[in-house]
């Protein structure tokens, strides 16, 4: 965690971990607190596993609903930790930078306090989020 | 949208630089003379004039010609984009991790 690059957030959250990964792998589960009411979140495609593709579009009237996010998964630990990136869009194929990243990645795992979720806006070059469940 | 956008691109793209953002700090104290500045900074004049065209490009500082004399001046509104566009990153977050814990909570309880 680098404060001058980094935007942190944590918080605590009363709830098995188990309900807290579905909420945020489960499609059906994730629209409905993605977006704030009464916009309408759609999960295109969440493919939760490295360099897996995390698409969602959003909608104001449930009808019409345009691009919200195009995103790639970097790091994904079942019911542990997860890891995106919109520095790539779903396009990207890197399988080694993939690595490369998730290697990174793990190996700052460490410096994260226990039960954080952090969230980080990155470097310019590589805004990620990161995502810590305990 | 797409304005603010190029804008916020042209912050981030002068700022990823160590001598750029010590001239921005510098610049923080007083307006000051290319000339100045160039003696402060280890580095030939092309080489920092060069940076100074990039901050000036991307409309974090601006120039004034009086005589032989061109003066820096800091925008810190422009300045300001980075902190603005933070804070609604935090705000974004922050709303959707609201709406996380209430939704998983929801889920708990109904569980019980």
């Amino acid at each position: 965690v680098n404060p001058d690059l980094d935007l942190t957030l944590q918080r605590v959250i009363r709830a098995p971990r188990a309900v807290v990964w579905r909420a945020w792998t489960d499609p059906s589960q994730l629209e409905q607190w993605w977006v704030p009411a009464p916009a309408v979140a759609r999960v295109d495609r969440l493919e939760a596993q490295p360099g897996g593709a995390f698409v969602t579009r959003i909608s104001d009237d449930g009808v019409e609903f345009g691009p919200h996010m195009d995103a790639a998964f970097l790091v994904v630990d079942d019911r542990e930790r997860l890891v995106f990136t919109n520095a790539v869009d779903s396009r990207w194929t890197g399988a080694s930078g993939v690595r490369t990243a998730a290697a990174r990645h793990a190996a700052s795992r460490d410096e994260l306090p226990r039960g954080a979720r952090r969230l980080s806006a990155g470097e310019p070059a590589l805004p990620t989020v990161v995502l810590t469940v305990s | 949208v797409a304005q603010y956008s190029a804008q916020l691109d042209g912050v981030f793209v002068a700022l990823a630089d160590p001598t750029r953002r010590a001239v921005i700090r510098r610049l923080g104290q007083a307006p000051t003379s290319v000339g100045e500045l160039a003696r402060e900074f280890p580095m030939t004049l092309p080489s920092f004039l060069k940076h100074v065209r990039t901050l000036e490009a991307n409309g974090l500082i601006r120039t004034t010609k009086s005589g032989r004399v061109r003066t820096c001046v800091l925008d810190r509104q422009r300045l300001a984009l980075v902190e603005d566009w933070l804070t609604e990153q935090r705000r974004v977050w922050a709303e959707r991790t609201d709406r996380l814990e209430q939704f998983v909570t929801d889920r708990t309880e109904g569980e019980q």
